[in-house]
């Protein structure tokens, strides 16, 4: 990637940290109640809560934009407060929801912004700009000279990014970054970042107010209410099978069964196996495989073993060689990535009982059915009392 | 017509060319007291506005007082101050000095206005993405308010450009020169010819003014803002609340 | 420095030209406010129109008024015409301005309730739309008013019948007396503001509704 060695991420940790705006009152919105979690390096950390509960404020206090009343943030065990602030700041990356691109200046300039400040000769910003531009998928040829006016909401989010990466920061402090564009960019935008990500291993504190969202991006969950109290400090499964309390469980949504299902994957499950037949192949074979299963269809697939459609066995000729007329109309196709959420979905939606499992070349490698995915649903299912206590994490 | 071939002939005449008192000896005087008027009203004004639509302190009072220069009438202004500098210098008390302060005090308020609104106009999240990037104060008013702010600020200056070329016109009614001169004298010798020729020649200048202002901003306002979507931020407002010289 | 004694020694010299400082400016206002109304009900009717109108005005705006004045004198030489005529002027591009504001600034729906309710043409003219709008034409009238003033005092370049209070600072100069200067000019400065005092009071009588100017109406000077 770039052509110095990477800074290690670092850590983050929060130690009793509190921001009051009245001295005396507790408990008011915005404010943070004794903060205690500790984001390990290279992962990635999602604030969540409804509005009020801290969130922002908590990050705002890791870049000291806002100065905590009492407590310490410690950045690989240095106390941030200690620091230059400037110096600080330089080496957090930053990007909220609004993006904040200068206007006056160019894509490309914008992303060399911390890097010109840093002292880099201009040669090398120019292309660690062209760099990160590609990274978050912008050609730069055709981005650097444009001007932030000129992009849409989803690009400009990207140079955000970008911009945020430029000095290759150990940490980055995002604040509903996504949050202003619609879904559908939102969801390419999420997926691109986690790829991101898994190159580069930041440490990354993401908050946001959306469930999904959090459950999605976080390796860590915290999750805060009003008053800034942390109700819930752990992995995304944790929180969904085990919440600590009631406005946890609340917040996390009645439908925290099925956000589980987003956790796991088609590839996850052993898929069933199911009686193929290849196009063109003789029929009174063909029937002899089909009665010595239990189910009443046979998938029809060609030279390639793609699926063509499903054949009752019933329909099945009793001489000559099986054609693909006799296929009824497919199940969803499912690959080993799909979220069992979204297979789920598709099979529902579909009004189907079967999805139909292929790998990257499209090749039938089995089925799954609405049984298979609920039976998972059981299995990981953790108890339905809250635990006690908050769950500790492992550095 | 026989005003217009009046204020040809007087226009077109060589005699009017050279001389203490020719028209370009006039029309020096009347853009060299402009100058040096615009430039110590933004040396005063730019500053100012500067701080205090960078710190948000001193807003109201700026703003009060920037209403209040606003209704002071020209003349008068003038007026108020000839008595003070002409005790400091007979001569120039009368011809120069009250017309530069009173220029002065006229140009300030649209200057200190227009700065500080455009920088107080700078969106609050750009400014605090800015810090966030770890850009020191000063470098956050010189690299991201300054220039976000300039169309605003340009046509500060335009108009404050305007105001000054129109008082300085009338600084000749206390013996000033410039090409106010030439509408004074006309009057007073009945000479037509001169003092149309003189209302030409500066409707000429501050028409002129208007438009060099209004051309040299745009190269100094980045290719981002004219676009237009990105000056949300810039408070670009034609009002016409100077009050003519 | 100000031979203060002098001014006071003189008072009475300054009423007479008070008065006539006021008469002539309200000529001009009211005047102004005339031509300005129609033509601003003109530029509402006929969007098209409203552009150049308010074009022209600015550039007589941008030619300072001792040229104007100076420019009417071959024309209609040294009279009560040639003053008023650009104190009109410069009263109008206020006045048009604020006006078509003013009833701009009446909301859609309400003219649609008042329609609904069965408000027609003139009366709907009066009773609902002026009212509204004016807020912002008492501004404009405040602005005018103290604008124009200002500019009475430059008339005295037409000589001694004109001028009003700037009359003492044309001779005052003539006569290289100071002293003089500075009365004519504090006086005019005087009445400005007391007239704007008056005009505020007034404002905030008619106008209880509305609140203090907010920085929008300060607004950058163009």
């Amino acid at each position: 990637m770039s052509d110095q060695p990477r800074r290690a991420a670092a850590t983050v940790e929060f130690r009793h940290v509190t921001k009051r705006y009245d001295a005396r009152a507790k408990g008011t919105p915005g404010a943070v109640n004794d903060l205690s979690l500790t984001v390990p390096a290279g992962k990635i950390c999602v604030l969540v809560g409804p509005s009020g509960c801290g969130k922002t404020t908590s990050l705002k206090m890791v870049n000291r934009l806002i100065e905590p009343t009492s407590g310490q943030i410690l950045i690989d065990g240095q106390d941030a407060a200690k620091r230059d602030l400037t110096d600080l700041r330089r080496s957090i990356g930053y990007v909220i929801q609004q993006v904040g691109l200068f206007p006056h200046q160019t894509i490309g300039e914008n992303v060399g912004t911390v890097p010109r400040l840093l002292g880099w000769p201009k040669q090398r910003i120019r292309e660690r700009s062209d760099e990160l531009l590609g990274l978050v998928g912008l050609d730069p040829g055709r981005y650097r000279g444009r001007y932030p006016s000129q992009l849409s909401g989803g690009e400009r989010q990207r140079v955000g990014v970008a911009r945020a990466l430029a000095a290759d920061p150990p940490i980055m402090l995002m604040d509903e970054p996504f949050g202003a564009v619609d879904p559908i960019v939102r969801e390419r935008l999420q997926n691109e970042f986690l790829r991101l990500q898994e190159e580069l291993a930041k440490t990354i504190l993401f908050v946001t107010h959306d469930i999904d969202e959090a459950i999605k991006m976080g390796d860590l969950v915290a999750v805060m209410q009003v008053g800034g109290v942390l109700a819930q400090f752990g992995s995304p499964a944790e929180i969904l099978a085990s919440p600590a309390s009631e406005f946890v469980a609340r917040f996390v949504g009645a439908d925290r069964g099925l956000k589980r299902l987003s956790l796991s994957r088609v590839g996850d499950l052993v898929p069933d196996q199911v009686v193929t037949v290849s196009v063109g192949e003789e029929a009174r074979v063909a029937r002899d495989r089909a009665k010595a299963d239990d189910f009443p269809y046979v998938l029809l697939v060609d030279g390639d073993r793609k699926p063509v459609g499903w054949v009752g066995d019933d329909r099945l000729p009793e001489a000559g060689t099986v054609g693909e007329e006799l296929a009824i109309p497919m199940s969803p196709l499912l690959n080993r990535r799909t979220t069992l959420k979204d297979a789920l979905s598709l099979l529902l939606d579909a009004d189907v009982q079967v999805g139909i499992v292929v790998d990257r070349r499209g090749a039938v490698q089995g089925v799954v059915t609405v049984d298979t995915i609920a039976e998972r649903m059981r299995e990981t299912a953790g108890s339905s009392e809250f635990s006690r206590e908050l769950v500790e994490v492992e550095a | 017509m026989n005003l217009v071939t009046e204020t040809a002939t007087w226009l077109t005449d060589p005699r009017h060319w050279q001389g203490s008192g020719a028209i370009p000896v006039r029309l020096l005087e009347h853009v060299e007291l402009s100058v040096v008027s615009l430039l110590i009203a933004a040396a005063i004004a730019v500053p100012l506005g500067l701080w205090i639509g960078h710190t948000g302190r001193g807003a109201t009072l700026a703003v009060n007082l920037a209403n209040l220069g606003r209704a002071l009438p020209s003349l008068a202004v003038i007026g108020l101050i000839v008595p003070i500098t002409a005790a400091i210098d007979p001569q120039l008390g009368f011809k120069v000095y009250p017309t530069v302060i009173g220029m002065v005090i006229l140009a300030a308020p649209p200057l200190l206005v227009n700065t500080y609104v455009g920088i107080s106009g700078v969106d609050r999240e750009l400014v605090e993405a800015g810090r966030a990037m770890g850009l020191r104060e000063r470098q956050v008013l010189g690299q991201v308010e300054i220039p976000v702010a300039v169309p605003v600020i340009g046509t500060g200056f335009r108009s404050a450009a305007v105001q000054i070329v129109a008082t300085a016109t009338l600084g000749a009614i206390f013996g000033g020169g410039g090409l106010g001169r030439f509408l004074v004298e006309g009057i007073a010798q009945n000479n037509d010819g001169m003092v149309f020729g003189g209302v030409v020649l500066i409707a000429g200048l501050a028409l002129l003014t208007e438009l060099l202002f209004t051309l040299a901003q745009r190269p100094l306002t980045s290719p981002g803002l004219r676009a237009g979507g990105g000056a949300e931020s810039a408070v670009a407002a034609r009002a016409d609340e100077i009050s003519p010289a | 420095m100000i031979r203060w004694d002098w001014i006071v020694d003189h008072l009475d010299d300054l009423l007479p030209r008070a008065s006539q400082h006021l008469y002539l400016a309200a000529i001009a206002i009211v005047a102004g406010f005339i031509i300005s109304f129609a033509l601003a009900i003109v530029s509402i009717r006929r969007r098209r129109l409203y552009p150049p109108i308010i074009a022209l005005s600015g550039i007589l705006y941008t030619i300072p008024s001792l040229a104007l004045f100076a420019a009417l004198v071959p024309i209609t030489g040294l009279s009560v015409l040639t003053a008023e005529v650009p104190l009109i002027i410069y009263t109008i591009l206020i006045f048009v301005r604020n006006i078509v504001a003013g009833f701009d600034s009446v909301a859609a729906d309400v003219l649609e309730a008042a329609d609904g309710m069965g408000y027609r043409g003139l009366t709907r003219l009066w009773r609902v739309e002026v009212p509204l709008a004016l807020p912002l034409i008492v501004a404009g009238v405040r602005l005018a008013t103290v604008s124009t003033i200002g500019l009475v005092a430059v008339t005295g370049i037409l000589g001694d019948r004109f001028g009003g209070l700037g009359f003492f600072m044309f001779e005052g100069y003539r006569r290289s007396f100071a002293t003089e200067i500075f009365a004519g000019a504090l006086s005019s400065v005087l009445l400005a503001v007391a007239v704007d005092v008056v005009l505020v009071t007034v404002q905030r009588r008619l106008t209880p509704w509305t609140r203090p100017p907010r920085l929008e109406q300060v607004q950058a000077a163009a």
